[in-house]
């Protein structure tokens, strides 16, 4: 029987990043992932040779806070992965349609309250405030240092608002609430359900600076392969863990794996939805408490996605990204709500690849969506879905592709689709239970999965842990390597990684 | 809320969400020792009684000295002093 130190379950951004972390400290890792190929979210796919990102389009954390950065150069992959950043003014809009405006965010936290301020002249004081107090919970927060993390920060009292709470507190202005908020749909959780620490440790990255990657999420997991081979970490594909078996003092001693080989580890790690979690976990020696609690918690949105392209040289020759932001009501509670039917969010990222050394704009165009609204043709799988299914999808991408060429009129004639996808294709292809793109909805209150499970060497991470996203889906496997690996091991490691 | 009524509502949360039968939940019991708990099932306990008493528990020095039943039992009782218990307890 094989003997590891660490198996961990799951092969997205947090599994890869915690193989790396615990195998560069010397432990002999098994990476599990039940889908074809690692990855995750950050999979591209490709379509008439032009790359298409599925769940990694941009992210923060690159500059300010540099939590990604620094995360990256003690991975050792920093050099491998390039950020273009979102920085030339109307990089980064928010159309707010119903009162016909269209907002300009800059780059850089200061820039971005100035501007707030100059849009919102009557609420000056609600934006410096705001800004304040975001910049009050990143100062409070010591995950942002990776040198001070731990399991069980004290909480900060901003853990314990909701940002609609604080939003209220602080202006009428439905316009302006809607603009602090917009930022929830790039990590899943209402502004009536999120607590404002949590809100502010995520948008903090895009005030800094919104950054696409070259080559998207295949330069990540280039990166990590590469990293891999250095440091001899077995990957397994279309593997899980079927039962955890000798379980003695509430510690399991063997695990067979779905390719019937059984093997033994110190401790195994899982980065996957609890909701999956809870599938692998053998029910008799866990407390009601604690499967009650999991299985109640509620996923965050996906999204219907339109992939495209602008047939134009003139446009394509233009590297810049650009990310508009489409509000149809300034209300974000409202437009992230699962039973809402009116205009949906969108937003459309454009970005610039190589194909066959030649540039390509390449657009894509993400709505709101819940598993509900396709939750009718669960059962089907890619390849053999009800031509009902295929007459929504087709129907839905084309009222989304009008609403491109309405909002950018300029690509009227020049905007091509070259493919949709529904939360069945994302669940279907990302493996994720309902095709969700930030894991659970972190509520506030919420006791999420995190750190040691109730069996002593089984652990979890991954994006619903801590924070959402892929800073957040990082963050949490180094919490959890660092409680895995000797304190003392952990702190000279990242310290010495940060200082070359 | 009486004392009585925060011995009963606590007593339900021991034997509906760990499955602790009634006849070993005195105030003495230690929670670790004699019921079984273990430290990393703490978090359950907190949600569990956060729904039953309608009330928000932070992390802090007083739910870290919790040693036995009776201990949880003036936890909350001083909770409701405090005012902090309320709204629709969970049924």
């Amino acid at each position: 029987m094989k003997q590891y130190n660490s198996i961990i379950v799951g092969g997205g951004v947090s599994g890869m990043t915690l193989a790396l972390l615990l195998a560069a400290n010397g432990r002999k890792v098994l990476l599990l992932e039940k889908a074809p190929t690692i990855g995750g979210g950050l999979c591209r796919f490709y379509k008439k040779g032009i790359p298409f990102d599925t769940g990694f389009h941009f992210t923060g954390g690159f500059v300010g806070t540099t939590t990604l950065h620094d995360m990256l150069t003690v991975l050792g992959i920093r050099d491998s992965i390039r950020p273009i950043f979102l920085d030339r003014e109307n990089s980064n809009q928010f159309l707010f349609e119903e009162e016909g405006r269209m907002l300009s965010v800059p780059a850089g936290r200061e820039q971005c309250c100035a501007r707030f301020e100059s849009y919102f002249p009557a609420e000056r004081a609600a934006v410096k405030r705001y800004f304040q107090m975001v910049d009050r919970v990143i100062e409070a927060t010591p995950s942002f240092d990776l040198r001070k993390i731990s399991i069980s920060p004290d909480p900060l009292d901003e853990d314990h608002v909701t940002l609609q709470h604080v939003l209220d507190s602080l202006t009428q202005d439905k316009t302006l609430q809607a603009a602090l908020s917009v930022y929830c749909m790039c990590y899943g959780t209402r502004p009536n359900e999120v607590s404002f620490a949590n809100h502010a440790r995520v948008s903090v990255g895009f005030y800094d600076a919104i950054a696409r990657v070259e080559e998207g999420g295949d330069a990540f997991i280039r990166a990590f392969r590469s990293a891999f081979k250095q440091h001899s970490i077995e990957v397994r594909c279309n593997t899980t863990i079927k039962e955890c078996l000798d379980i003695r003092d509430r510690k399991v001693g063997r695990l067979l794996l779905s390719s019937g080989e059984e093997v033994t580890a110190d401790e195994c790690i899982f980065t996957i939805h609890p909701h999956e979690i809870l599938k692998i976990l053998p029910r008799q020696h866990f407390s009601k408490a604690f499967w009650d609690r999991v299985a109640s918690f509620g996923s965050s949105n996906g999204f219907f996605s339109v992939f495209g392209a602008i047939d134009s040289v003139e446009l394509a020759a233009d590297a810049a990204p650009s990310l508009m932001s489409v509000v149809p009501r300034a209300d974000v509670n409202l437009l992230m709500d699962p039973e809402y039917v009116g205009p949906q969010a969108l937003a459309i990222f454009q970005s610039q690849e190589l194909v066959r050394d030649k540039a390509v704009r390449v657009l894509t165009a993400f709505e709101p969506s819940y598993f509900q609204q396709v939750a009718f043709w669960k059962d089907s799988r890619v390849g053999c879905r009800p031509e009902a299914y295929s007459v929504y999808k087709e129907l839905h991408a084309s009222s989304i592709c009008d609403r491109i060429r309405q909002v950018l009129p300029e690509y009227k004639d020049s905007f091509k689709m070259y493919d949709a996808a529904s939360m069945l294709t994302f669940r279907d292809y990302l493996s994720t239970p309902d095709g969700s793109a930030y894991g659970i909805r972190q509520k506030v209150g919420q006791f999420n999965l995190f750190g040691k499970l109730p069996l002593r060497n089984f652990y979890a991470a991954g994006q619903s842990a801590v924070l959402p996203g892929i800073l957040g889906a990082m963050l949490s496997s180094f919490v959890v390597a660092r409680s895995i690996l000797d304190q003392q091991q952990y702190n000279t490691y990242v310290s010495k990684r940060l200082c070359n | 809320m009486t004392k009585e009524e925060v011995i009963s509502k606590t007593n339900e949360v021991f034997e509906k969400s760990f499955e602790i039968a009634p006849e070993r939940l005195k105030p003495e019991a230690h929670i670790f020792n004699d019921l079984g708990l273990d430290s990393l099932d703490i978090v359950d306990l907190v949600v569990g009684l956060q729904q039953k008493f309608a009330v928000t528990i932070r992390d802090d020095e007083r739910v870290r000295n919790i040693r036995t039943l009776g201990d949880v039992y003036d936890f909350i009782y001083l909770l409701g002093q405090e005012g902090s218990v309320g709204g629709s307890p969970s049924k």
